[in-house]
């Protein structure tokens, strides 16, 4: 916060369909000093991470349009891309009845900026 | 047209003799003014025109201040005022009544119907009298060109005949209601005998006592006609006494006595026992005795009275049943559990061989039974069976009627199937529909193998058993939909939160103290899990001990805390200002108290102190081992929330003691639990 420039230590996918949250999230990125790339939703994930290869970290949302929703997303994401992490979000659902990916963290919407941003530095240290 | 010109026109009627009082009460009593059009009727306007070939005819009939036409051809009006009737004039003469040129008759020559549209000229006018002599209107024939021959003599008499007919309908018709109101009158008679005789029949049934006498040494019993009755035995003077006891039900056997306890005496005075009848089915038996001994002491004869207790057992059993059923129901969740309870009720409360329920299919009509209440002896349904295997009942079941057989062999809708349904021992057939979410769904049966009278109370009961598992399931599918809406509300809020902190986060970018904005995220993040623990109980309100764990979870400090106090619960409104509140007072101990050195620790704690409406509820926070502390110069939002108290009113002393700060908050009771 406040440093705005880029410590280019990874290049983290932000996925989430409401554009004032994702704009929020993706101010929190580059504020942890990472690169932000922009989903609005699993689909259109999908494709960049197919495309791309040096996506480290995916940030998603749980319930977005599409035909496949975040935790769909994550399960993929760990099967097909293991070494990449997961950070899902969600103001819908409980981490109680979520079946997270292994090696993933959950944060509930509103979240702390500071844990999320703390998540992500030691997620880059891996 | 208003009622004053309608009276202003009775000097139209010429003829003084005219009894109008009795006019109206005939056609008062023909009850026809306003009708609908009928067939008969019109047939005849149709007849008339045809015979007379004129292009109108009218049954007119003339009530105070208008004409009103039963039936009508070429005539548009259903009815005119007294003014433009020239039927009126009809009225004194039981002769028809003709005028060739309604333009010349001074009677007439003014009316507006000659002067105006649709100009007639031509009436004749055939009175309708009644069989007791009195004219209430008449069946007319009119035209538009003048007739100087007027009717010739057959098309007079066919008028005049068509005329009678017209009389002779309205008196078949009066006497047609006139039966129609009998018949009802009746069934409503018969049904009040029909009723009051049932009671009757209980009521005699209740005072009558059969009476016996057993010779202990020869075990024969003499019995009165009564007994027989009771018993449904045929009419004797004696029967051996084991034939008595072998009708005792097999749960209740030993409860009668028998060839040893009476010998020794032992036998029960007052005794009570179902005994199963051939034709009554199961009846209960409340039996008093007492023994006549010899000259050594030893019984020699059983004397007592019998009496059937089967209403009053009954009655006891349904009174025990529908309570048992409310109490139950109200805990149960699950419609498949409510029909369970609701079967095995009915059969102890009606003496049934068999009880249960079935999952309906209704595209199939067919029914699974599910595994069901039997009485010993009696072969269990469960399984797929088809409605239509037995009977058309389910057509009532569709429309949600409970559907009573008191004999398959008697009633219409199973007679044809009797016997597919007495072949798996259904002789009587109770079928309770319940309807889950409009749909026809489960089926409630209670069967009896023999027959079983009937009181209208057993029937009310079983009504009323329907009706409160209904009433039940309904409750559920509120509660269901209430759920349901308040995880959506929930839903909806969380992310309403999330909005408002993604606006403040983008609004105060600039915001150089970074400090105040991350204050604020905390903040709305407290109000946010304070909404979460409120939300698993359905907005009602959330334990004192949930709402602190859940703000002391989020700031990841369960270890540091020591809590402890009585289950509590507050409303939602002092649920999220207690969440607030602990936010506050933990972000300050984490700032400058006791959380902020690694060996500080807080202890919370709370209590309640006296009853009724003057209970209070008090609040403690203690911090131990942290700095030294001292009361700060500003007052910033945190402590102004934290002096308002548990209720926004105050009620909090804090303290600031070198060992460490603690505040203690107290409120009324009332006030935290119904705040809104």
């Amino acid at each position: 916060m406040g440093q705005s420039t880029p410590l280019d230590i990874g290049i983290v996918l932000v996925v989430e369909d409401e554009p004032l949250l994702r704009m929020m999230a993706v101010d929190l990125v580059e504020s942890a000093g990472f690169v932000a790339v922009e989903a609005a939703n699993a689909d259109e994930a999908v494709q960049i991470l197919e495309t791309r290869t040096d996506i480290r970290i995916v940030f998603t949302d749980i319930d977005m349009p599409g035909s496949i929703d975040g935790m769909m997303l994550a399960a993929a994401v760990r099967d097909r891309w293991p070494p990449i992490e997961i950070i899902i979000t969600s103001g819908h659902r409980l981490v109680k009845d979520l079946d997270l990916p292994a090696g993933s963290v959950f944060f509930p919407k509103p979240y702390d900026t500071a844990k999320v941003t703390a998540t992500l530095h030691r997620m880059a240290r891996h | 047209m208003p009622l004053k010109i309608e009276i202003t026109l009775f000097p139209l009627f010429e003829e003084p003799d005219v009894d109008h009082q009795k006019r109206l009460e005939a056609l008062e009593a023909y009850d026809i003014l306003d009708t609908t059009p009928e067939p008969e009727f019109d047939d005849i306007v149709l007849v008339a025109t045809a015979v007379c070939k004129t292009p109108v005819a009218l049954v007119s009939l003339v009530e105070l201040g208008r004409q009103w036409f039963k039936a009508r051809i070429g005539f548009e009006a259903c009815e005119t005022p007294i003014g433009q009737s020239v039927c009126a004039h009809a009225l004194g003469r039981p002769e028809t009544l003709i005028i060739p040129d309604l333009t010349a008759d001074a009677r007439t020559r003014s009316n507006t119907l000659v002067t105006q549209d649709p100009h007639i000229r031509f009436y004749a006018g055939a009175p309708l009298i009644t069989p007791g002599g009195i004219i209430i209107g008449t069946l007319c024939v009119i035209d538009t060109e003048i007739r100087p021959a007027g009717l010739d003599d057959i098309q007079k008499k066919a008028l005049e005949a068509l005329a009678r007919q017209v009389v002779l309908l309205l008196e078949a018709r009066r006497v047609s209601r006139r039966k129609d109101e009998l018949f009802r009158r009746q069934k409503s008679i018969a049904s009040t005998i029909r009723t009051s005789a049932i009671k009757t029949l209980a009521a005699q049934e209740a005072g009558r006592i059969g009476t016996f006498e057993v010779d202990i040494a020869t075990g024969n019993v003499k019995v009165s006609p009564e007994f027989c009755r009771i018993f449904g035995l045929a009419h004797a003077d004696a029967y051996p006494a084991a034939t008595i006891e072998a009708m005792v039900v097999p749960e209740d056997q030993g409860r009668q006595s028998n060839t040893l306890s009476r010998r020794t005496g032992d036998a029960e005075a007052d005794v009570e026992y179902r005994i199963a009848t051939p034709d009554r089915g199961i009846r209960w038996i409340g039996r008093h005795a007492t023994f006549e001994r010899d000259a050594h002491g030893k019984p020699a004869r059983m004397l007592g009275t019998v009496q059937d207790i089967t209403n009053q057992k009954r009655s006891i059993a349904r009174t025990a049943a529908l309570l048992d059923l409310g109490d139950r129901l109200r805990d149960l969740d699950d419609i498949e559990a409510m029909a369970l309870v609701a079967s095995d009720l009915m059969a102890k409360a009606l003496d049934a061989s068999r009880a249960g329920f079935g999952i309906v299919d209704l595209p199939s009509e067919s029914v699974m039974m599910q595994p069901e209440w039997c009485a010993p002896g009696v072969e269990s349904l469960a399984g797929l069976h088809h409605f239509r295997s037995y009977g058309t009942f389910i057509d009532d079941l569709k429309e949600g009627v409970t559907v009573i057989v008191t004999d398959v062999l008697a009633d219409p809708r199973t007679a044809q199937n009797a016997k597919a349904l007495l072949d798996i021992g259904i002789r009587v057939l109770i079928n309770l529909p319940i309807f889950d979410h409009g749909k026809f769904s489960l089926v409630v049966f209670v069967h009896h193998s023999k027959p079983h009278e009937w009181s209208e109370e057993e029937l009310a009961f079983i009504r009323s058993v329907g009706n409160r598992i209904q009433g039940a399931l309904t409750r559920l599918q509120a509660e269901r939909n209430q759920d349901l809406l308040n995880h959506e509300i929930g839903h909806r809020l969380k992310n309403t939160f999330a909005m408002i902190q993604a606006i403040a986060s983008q609004t105060l970018r600039p915001v150089a103290e970074r400090d105040h904005v991350l204050n604020f995220e905390k903040r709305l993040q407290a109000l946010s899990t304070a909404h979460d623990t409120l939300l698993a109980r359905n907005w009602m309100g959330a334990d004192v001990s949930a709402l602190v764990s859940s703000s002391i979870d989020l700031l990841g400090l369960a270890d540091r805390f020591d809590v402890s106090g009585p289950a509590f619960s507050f409303g939602p409104r002092s649920s999220l200002s207690l969440s607030l509140l602990i936010h506050e007072l933990a972000t300050n101990a984490l700032k400058y108290g006791a959380l902020s050195t690694p060996a500080g620790r807080v202890s919370v704690d709370w209590s309640i102190d006296g009853e009724g409406d003057h209970a209070t509820f008090r609040f403690g926070w203690r911090e131990q081992g942290g700095p030294p502390v001292q009361q700060p110069e500003r007052r910033g939002f945190g402590s102004r929330l934290i002096n308002m108290g548990l209720s926004g009113t105050g009620g909090v002393v804090a303290s600031y003691q070198h060992s460490g700060y603690s505040v203690e908050m107290t409120a009324i009771v009332f006030q935290l639990q119904h705040a809104k």
